[in-house]
C-alpha cells in the first residue's frame, strides 16, 4: 500500500518530533517523580488512557480538523483559560498517544511502520497547533524555549500587571488567597484522579523591581466534561479559574512541559506579593475578572471559594471512596485521555462518547491493568526504557543517558518503497465502555448552565473580536512597530474591557506606564535588578 | 510458525522488561503468531482487522487468569485492588493500621540513643520547606480510606503529625488540611502530598524512613532545616532532616 499522504518530507519531520519527544519524556521521567497512590490505581490507569489515546486521538482529531484547522484553534483560544494550553499540549497530547502507540508495538499489535499515517496526522496536527499557539515565543514547547512558557501577548500581561492587588505574608489578602491555592490546588488534583491533568502554570513573565509573574491555571473544576463531578461540584461557581501571581525575590529558571517549576531561591508562598482572578472559555471575548473590584472583595472571594472547594474536595472524596476499581480506572483513564477534549470544545463538535468512553479497542486489554503491570509498564516505558522496541545499536548515545536506547520507535522510511504498512486505526472511534453513571446534560460555563447542544451551538456561533480576522494575525512583532496605530490602540482596548486601571488606555504603555498605573506600584523585591 | 515483525530484532537480547510485562506481552505474541500460522492470514489484514476478531477481552482475560491460576500474585498500589481481588494480589501489610502496637520499621532509619533531654532520634526525612522553628505533635498513622473515614468523621485530634505512606494528593485530601504536621514515607517534596502540604503550609517530611513511632506518641521534626531542592535528588544528595521521639 502506497499513500500520497506519506512523503519522505513528512516521515522525516515526524520522526524528529517523535525522538524529540521521547528526549523530553525520558528527562522529566527523571528530574520528577513518579506519583503513585493508595487511593487510585495510578499506573493502571495511566496505561489504559494511552491506549484509548493511540486508538482514538487520530479520528477524533480528524473530526475536529474537519471543522476547524489546528491554527484556527490556537488563534480562537488565543485569550482564554483552556486545557488545550501549557501542559495539555506542550506534553501531553502527543506523548500519550506515542506511549499507546509503544506500548502497542511491544505487545505485538502493530509494527513501528503500522498507524503511519495517524501518527504523521496527530503530529502534523500537534505541530501546527503549537506553533501558533506559541507565537509570541516561537518554539514548539517549553523544552525548546530552554524551559519556559512564555505564551502570552504583550497586551494580555499588561492587563494582569495593572489589575493584581497588592499582599504581604500576614495581611489578609495574602492569607485568603494562600488558602485559596492550597484549597483549589487539593481539590484539582482529586478531580484528576491524583494527576496534574487539572492544573498547570505558565511563565515567567519580568515584571521588573525584583518580581516575577507565574501565571496558574485550573480547569475542570465545576460541573461539565466530567461524570464525577455531577451532582458533586453545584456549588462551584466557575470551572476554569486563573490565578496570576506576582512573587518577588524568586526566579523561576524552569517552568516544564508539565507545568512544573523550579526556582531560586525555593518557591515560598511568602514571597507571593501580588494575585489577581479570573475566569474564561470558549465563550469569552477575553479574561474575565473575578471579584476584582477591590482588594477587599478579592479576599472575600479567596476566602469564599476556599471554603466552596474544601466542601467539593470532602464531597468528591466520599464519591470516589465509594466506587469501584473499574470506576476509579475509567476516571483516571478518561482523566488522562481527554487532556485535549477542548479541542472539541473550541471546534463546537464536543460528543460525550467521543470523549468520555473506554474505546472497545483498548477496553479489551482491561483485565490485564493490574497495580503491578501498570507499575511497570509505565516504569519501563519512561526511564530504564527495557522494552525491546527500545533497544537500539550500541553505537548509539541517548541524550541525558549515553545509553543505546529511544523512548519511541521512528517510523521507517522503508514504507516509503515497499509500501508494506497499515496507515491507519480507522476513521472513525469504535463503541465505547464506561463503568461511570451517565453523563448529565448539564455544563457549567462563564454564560450559566446549559445542556451540550446548546453549548456546542453558542460556540459555533461566537467568534472573539480579537480572533476576528481584523485583529487575528495583529502578534507583538506587528505591535512594535504600529503601536501608534488606530487598530493597534482598538486592539489592546478590547483586551483592556475589563481591566480596572487600563481601560481605554490602548497599545502605547511601557512597562514602566503600566506600573505606575498599577496596584502595585512601590511593590519590590529586594534584589530590583534581578533578571529573569 | 509465522514469526511476528519483533522476532527478528537485532537489539532484543539487551532489552529487560518487567517480569509481569513479558509475561503478558509475551502472551499476545503468541496468540497472534498460532493465529497467522494457522489461517495464513497477511499482517496489513489483520493489523487493524480482523485482530479485533482474535484479541478479544474474553481471550486477554483468559490471558490474565492463567498467569493468577498459575500462582502469580501482583505487587498492589491502590487498596480498593487487593480489597476487590484478595486472590490475585499479595496483601499489603498492615493496611489497616489502627492498632497501638503498629509502627514502621524502615530500612535505612537512623536510630540514636537518647538525648540527655529524654528526646531519641528515631529517623529522618527530606524537608519540603524550611520553617523557623521545628514543630512536635501527636503521631497518628493515616494509611487508608478506612483511617480517612475516621477522621472524617470524627476529627483529626488537634497537634497531629501525620504518619503517611502515601505519597499522594487524594487519599488524605478532605482533611490534609487539619494535620499540624506530615511524615511521609514515600515520593519526594515534588510528590503531590510535598506539593499541597507546601500550599497549605503544612510542615512536611518526604521520602521518611522511621523507626518506632507509635500512634500517640509525641514526635518532633527538623522543619528547620534546609529544604531538599529537586537538584539534590537528581546528584543522590543526602540532605535529609532529623525525627526525633519526646519523652512522654
Amino acid at each position: 500500500m502506497r499513500s500520497e499522504n506519506l512523503s519522505y518530507a513528512k516521515l522525516l519531520e515526524t520522526n524528529n518530533l517523535i525522538r524529540t519527544a521521547g528526549e523530553e519524556t525520558y528527562f522529566l521521567g527523571v528530574t520528577r517523580t513518579v506519583q503513585e497512590s493508595k487511593f487510585f490505581p495510578v499506573s493502571a490507569y495511566i496505561m489504559l488512557g494511552y491506549l484509548n489515546a493511540f486508538y482514538r486521538y487520530p479520528p477524533l482529531l480528524r473530526k475536529i480538523a474537519a471543522v476547524m484547522s489546528p491554527e484556527a484553534l490556537a488563534d480562537r483560544i488565543r485569550n482564554s483559560n483552556s486545557k488545550i494550553q501549557s501542559m495539555g499540549t506542550n506534553w501531553c497530547m502527543i506523548n500519550f498517544y506515542l506511549l499507546g502507540r509503544e506500548m502497542a508495538i511491544d505487545m505485538g499489535l502493530i509494527r513501528p511502520q503500522d498507524a503511519a499515517e495517524d501518527v504523521v496526522f496527530v503530529l502534523d496536527f500537534w505541530r501546527r497547533y503549537q506553533l501558533a499557539w506559541r507565537r509570541e515565543s516561537g518554539h514548539l514547547t517549553n523544552k525548546e524555549a530552554g524551559h519556559r512558557s512564555q505564551v502570552l501577548p504583550e497586551r494580555r500581561i499588561q492587563v494582569y500587571h495593572a489589575d493584581m492587588y497588592p499582599c504581604e505574608e500576614g495581611d489578609a489578602l495574602h492569607t485568603a488567597a494562600d488558602k485559596f491555592l492550597a484549597a483549589v490546588s487539593q481539590y484539582a488534583v482529586l478531580v484528576a484522579c491524583e494527576s496534574r491533568v487539572c492544573m498547570t502554570n505558565h511563565g515567567p513573565y519580568n515584571l521588573g523591581h525584583g518580581r516575577e509573574l507565574l501565571v496558574r491555571d485550573f480547569f475542570d473544576l465545576a460541573e461539565g466534561d466530567l461524570p464525577w463531578l455531577d451532582g458533586v461540584a453545584e456549588e462551584v461557581p466557575f470551572a476554569r479559574l486563573t490565578v496570576p501571581t506576582a512573587v518577588k525575590d524568586t526566579h523561576f529558571y524552569v517552568v516544564d512541559d508539565w507545568g512544573s517549576f523550579d526556582s531560586r531561591p525555593e518557591y515560598r508562598a511568602s514571597n507571593i506579593c501580588a494575585v489577581g482572578l479570573y475566569t474564561s472559555d470558549e465563550l469569552t471575548e477575553t479574561q474575565v475578572p473575578v471579584g476584582m473590584g477591590s482588594r477587599e472583595e478579592l479576599t472575600d472571594m479567596f476566602e469564599k471559594y476556599a471554603e466552596i472547594f474544601k466542601n467539593t474536595t470532602k464531597n468528591l472524596w466520599e464519591r470516589f471512596a465509594g466506587y469501584s476499581r473499574e470506576q476509579l480506572m475509567d476516571a483516571g483513564a478518561l482523566t488522562y485521555y481527554s487532556i485535549i477534549k477542548d479541542f472539541a470544545h473550541v471546534a463546537g463538535c464536543y460528543d460525550v462518547n467521543d470523549w468520555m468512553l473506554i474505546d472497545e479497542r483498548a477496553d479489551r486489554f482491561r483485565s490485564l491493568m493490574n497495580d503491578e503491570y501498570g507499575n511497570a509498564l509505565l516504569g519501563a516505558l519512561f526511564v530504564p526504557l527495557s522494552l525491546s522496541s527500545q533497544q537500539f545499536s550500541e553505537y548509539e548515545m541517548m541524550a541525558h543517558s549515553n545509553l543505546p536506547k529511544r523512548n519511541y520507535s521512528p517510523i521507517p522510511y522503508s514504507i516509503l518503497s515497499d509500501g508494506d504498512y497499515a496507515p491507519t486505526v480507522g476513521d472513525r472511534p469504535h463503541p465505547g465502555v464506561t463503568y461511570l453513571p451517565e453523563k448529565v446534560d448539564r455544563y457549567r460555563t462563564t454564560q450559566g448552565v446549559m445542556g451540550l447542544a446548546e453549548l456546542n451551538e453558542r460556540v459555533r456561533d461566537f467568534t472573539p473580536a480579537l480572533c476576528g480576522e481584523r485583529f487575528r494575525y495583529l502578534d507583538d512583532a506587528w505591535v512594535k512597530y504600529n503601536y501608534t496605530s488606530p487598530l493597534a490602540d482598538e486592539m489592546y482596548r478590547i483586551e483592556q474591557s475589563f481591566s480596572q486601571n487600563l481601560r481605554n488606555r490602548g497599545a502605547g504603555l511601557s512597562r514602566d506606564d503600566v506600573e505606575q498605573l498599577s496596584n502595585i506600584r512601590g511593590v519590590a523585591g529586594k534584589n530590583k535588578d534581578m533578571k529573569s | 510458525m509465522v514469526t511476528l515483525h519483533s522476532d527478528t530484532d537485532k537489539y532484543e537480547e539487551r532489552s529487560c522488561p518487567p517480569a509481569i510485562v513479558d509475561i503478558f506481552h509475551g502472551a499476545i505474541k503468541d496468540l497472534i503468531r498460532n493465529h497467522l500460522s494457522e489461517t495464513g492470514q497477511q499482517w496489513r489484514d489483520f493489523v487493524f482487522e480482523d485482530s479485533y476478531e482474535l484479541i478479544t477481552e474474553a481471550a486477554v482475560t483468559e490471558i490474565e487468569r492463567r498467569v493468577v491460576d498459575g500462582g502469580y500474585r501482583y505487587v498492589a498500589s491502590a487498596t480498593i485492588s487487593v480489597d476487590e481481588r484478595p486472590d490475585a494480589y499479595i496483601q499489603i501489610t498492615d493496611a489497616d493500621t489502627s492498632a497501638d502496637d503498629f509502627s514502621f520499621e524502615h530500612e535505612g532509619a537512623v536510630v540514636e540513643a537518647p538525648e540527655p533531654s529524654g528526646k531519641r532520634r528515631c529517623g529522618q526525612g527530606d524537608n519540603v520547606v524550611e520553617y523557623p522553628a521545628n514543630i512536635a505533635g501527636i503521631a497518628r498513622y493515616y494509611r487508608s480510606i478506612k483511617d480517612v473515614m475516621d477522621g472524617l468523621t470524627n476529627g483529626v485530634p488537634e497537634g497531629t503529625i501525620a504518619i503517611i505512606d502515601d505519597s499522594g494528593g487524594t487519599l488524605t485530601a478532605p482533611i490534609l488540611e487539619q494535620f499540624h504536621g506530615v511524615i511521609c514515607a514515600g515520593g519526594t517534596v515534588k510528590s503531590h502530598l510535598g506539593i499541597l502540604t507546601r500550599e497549605y503550609g503544612i510542615p512536611c517530611l518526604m521520602n521518611a524512613r522511621v523507626s518506632g513511632i507509635r500512634n500517640g506518641d509525641r514526635v518532633e521534626i527538623e522543619v528547620s532545616g534546609p529544604a531538599k531542592p529537586m537538584e539534590a535528588y537528581q546528584g543522590d544528595e543526602d540532605m535529609s532532616v532529623r525525627v526525633w521521639l519526646l519523652p512522654v
